[in-house]
């Protein structure tokens, strides 16, 4: 099994490199740069610009600068952000923190509850509980993210009940820990809600299908042939393979909530990896861009990896000899 | 009308399973749907009963309902019962039901392989039946010892595989394994034998009549294959179109099939050592259900039907003492 995994994150470093030469080509594609805007200051020389540009590397071809980067990158080091005058690690790090934060807390709540509502439903299929629970996903995945993160930002305005964006309140310096630890999660209830609203309909209605499936394999048939009760039959028996399927979906799931944050971090103000790498492709920024998408794509993967291990353990069929 | 066996098979002891006149529905897009017709039998402690038919013609359904495990909706019980050891199962507690499956009766199925739960070892599915029926015996010794009672090769190794290790004839005796675990008084056999290949499906066949005569259990058995019932089966069942058309004892059925389906059927089973003559098959098809032809369901098919075969449904009559036959014409 190490190998296994050995050889997984083996494949991890093509594909990263890959990833990054192809986000610092279209990059590079786009005109202009960092400085284009100081091009319009009357009180900037050329001559200055150049220098500025040259510091930067700027003045040489992309492939020239993506050698560079790559070359400091194997060292695990990603440069410098000129927007943000801070080493681009340094500010990653600090933005993919936040991001894993709200990424887990959203996985942790629509998986929490997409899985009992999903069971539940299929138990009870036709009946109200199963009807309601349609409807909620109908819902759920009818309504687009932004669209929810801005009645989320409104519902927050109106009532005053949560905080609009970030992570803390401006004076979390003059809190107790305990306090600093009761604002942090206030801030996260609103972000980690949108986005897990979404996926929490779709976790939820394929538990139910995959328990239908399931619950008509034959090997229920024997369980109940046994004299087992029928809530070994369903909750022993034909649960512990209806989840499997949605193991493999929990790696889908990490990429379309990395995704999802995206969005709800720009609209919500959550500062994470994505808002980081939004301000920074409008700013010209690439070793900032370049490094999150890099953390996001070896995010994505080791993820996938994850679900994977989880579903060799959980399916002894799959497991690797 | 209900067929039973006579003085001549020599069975002393009450019922152990009594259908009578079990009819069942399956609703489809509202419309109900007549699988099994006014099926009647018994089936008498130590007996073996083989219930012969092509598919689609109700017998698994009638084999499942006597543990009530067809779900239901689709299925809608309409009339008649089936008692188990004198007891109704369609008026049985769930309780009831749970001590009845696997403590009365045991079944085994078609395909092994999708019939074991494929996420756990198979000596923890074998472990899982004795915890139900007999927890003094719950132990790894038991089950190892089981494993060696249907002839599974190193039996201490095999309980820790998965089901997907083993072949599919180990598999099965896995499942009858596990189907013996509880000390069922009738193993009812849904086709046990269709998914394997010919070998293998000699070997449990064997390992089948060796089994009953060791153990003294009741059996079941569905199949569509005569060549097995002269080896296992006291008494034939055969059915058609969800009913029986004829009833007799082995014997006497395979000697002087007097229904002209029960004939066709046996005409299309191949013979070793036999005559070459080319291997006749039934023209047509089994009708799907609620589309049966009306009067005998079987004339559309039937080499000797006459005009009258379309315009009622003939009755099962006692022929011959012990010997039953859905067919007016049986004697030509």
């Amino acid at each position: 099994m190490w190998t296994f995994i050995a050889r997984r994150l083996l494949y991890l470093i093509p594909l990263l490199i890959g990833v990054s030469l192809l986000t610092f080509l279209l990059m590079s594609l786009t005109p202009g740069d960092y400085f284009s805007e100081l091009e319009q200051n009357p009180q900037i020389s050329p001559a200055t610009l150049a220098q500025l540009r040259a510091k930067a590397h700027l003045d040489k071809p992309w492939y020239v600068r993506y050698g560079y980067w790559l070359a400091n990158a194997a060292r695990l080091d990603f440069g410098y952000s000129i927007a943000n005058k801070r080493p681009a690690s340094e500010l990653i790090f600090e933005r993919l923190w936040n991001t894993c934060l709200l990424s887990m807390a959203a996985i942790v709540l629509a998986w929490g509850v997409a899985i009992p509502l999903g069971i539940w439903a299929a138990v009870k299929k036709d009946g109200w509980a199963d009807r309601s629970c349609s409807l909620i996903a109908f819902v759920g995945l009818s309504i687009p993210e932004v669209l929810l993160a801005l009645l989320a930002l409104m519902f927050a305005a109106s009532t005053g009940w949560f905080p609009i964006g970030g992570t803390q309140s401006s004076d979390y310096f003059l809190m107790t820990q305990g306090q600093v630890l009761i604002d942090r999660l206030h801030h996260l209830i609103l972000p980690t809600a949108v986005l897990a609203a979404s996926e929490l309909a779709g976790i939820m209605r394929q538990m139910r299908s995959n328990l239908l499936d399931t619950l008509r394999a034959e090997f229920v048939t024997t369980a109940r042939a046994k004299g087992l009760r029928e809530g070994s039959v369903i909750y022993r028996h034909a649960l512990r393979n209806a989840i499997n399927p949605l193991l493999t979906m929990f790696g889908y799931s990490l990429a379309s909530l990395l995704s999802g944050a995206f969005i709800v971090e720009n609209v919500m103000a959550w500062p994470g990896l994505g808002r980081l790498t939004m301000e920074s492709l409008t700013k010209k920024d690439p070793e900032i861009v370049v490094a999150s998408v890099v953390m996001a794509t070896a995010l994505l993967v080791v993820g996938n990896l994850i679900a994977d291990l989880l579903l060799a353990w959980s399916d002894p069929r799959i497991r690797v000899k | 009308m209900s067929p039973t066996p006579d003085s001549n098979t020599n069975f002393s002891s009450a019922p152990l399973l009594e259908v009578c006149g079990l009819q069942l529905d399956f609703l489809k897009d509202g419309q109900a749907l007549r699988a099994v017709d006014d099926v009647s039998f018994e089936l008498k402690a130590g007996e073996s009963i083989c219930l012969v038919g092509e598919s689609g013609c109700g017998k698994s359904v009638t084999a499942l309902s006597v543990a009530r495990l067809v779900p239901s909706p689709p299925a809608r019980y309409v009339g008649g019962q089936i008692r188990v050891n004198g007891k109704n199962v369609f008026e049985m507690s769930p309780k009831e039901l749970q001590q009845i499956r696997g403590g009365v009766v045991s079944y085994i199925f078609q395909e092994p392989g999708a019939s074991l739960n494929p996420v756990f070892r198979v000596g923890d599915q074998i472990l899982e039946s004795l915890k139900l029926h007999r927890p003094a015996s719950a132990t790894r010794e038991e089950v190892v010892q089981l494993l060696k009672l249907v002839g599974i090769p190193a039996p201490e190794a095999r309980i820790h595989d998965y089901p997907h290790q083993l072949s599919g004839g180990m598999q099965q005796r896995i499942m009858i394994a596990m189907a013996l675990a509880s000390h069922p008084r009738l193993l009812i056999a849904d086709e046990p034998t269709t998914a394997l290949d010919v070998t293998i499906q000699a070997q449990i066949i064997e390992l089948l009549k060796d089994l009953r005569q060791r153990i003294g259990m009741s059996l079941l058995l569905i199949t569509h294959n005569f060549g097995i019932v002269g080896d296992l089966a006291d008494r034939v069942v055969v059915m058609y179109a969800g009913q029986i058309v004829e009833l007799a004892a082995s014997a006497t059925l395979l000697a002087r099939p007097l229904h002209p389906y029960t004939r066709a059927l046996m005409n299309s089973v191949p013979k070793l050592g036999g005559e070459s003559d080319r291997l006749t098959a039934i023209p047509g098809n089994v009708p799907n259900l609620g589309s049966f032809p009306k009067g005998c369901r079987f004339h559309p098919r039937c080499p000797k039907a006459r005009a009258e075969c379309s315009e009622s449904v003939p009755e099962l009559r006692e022929v011959e003492p012990g010997h039953w036959v859905r067919c007016p014409f049986w004697m030509s």
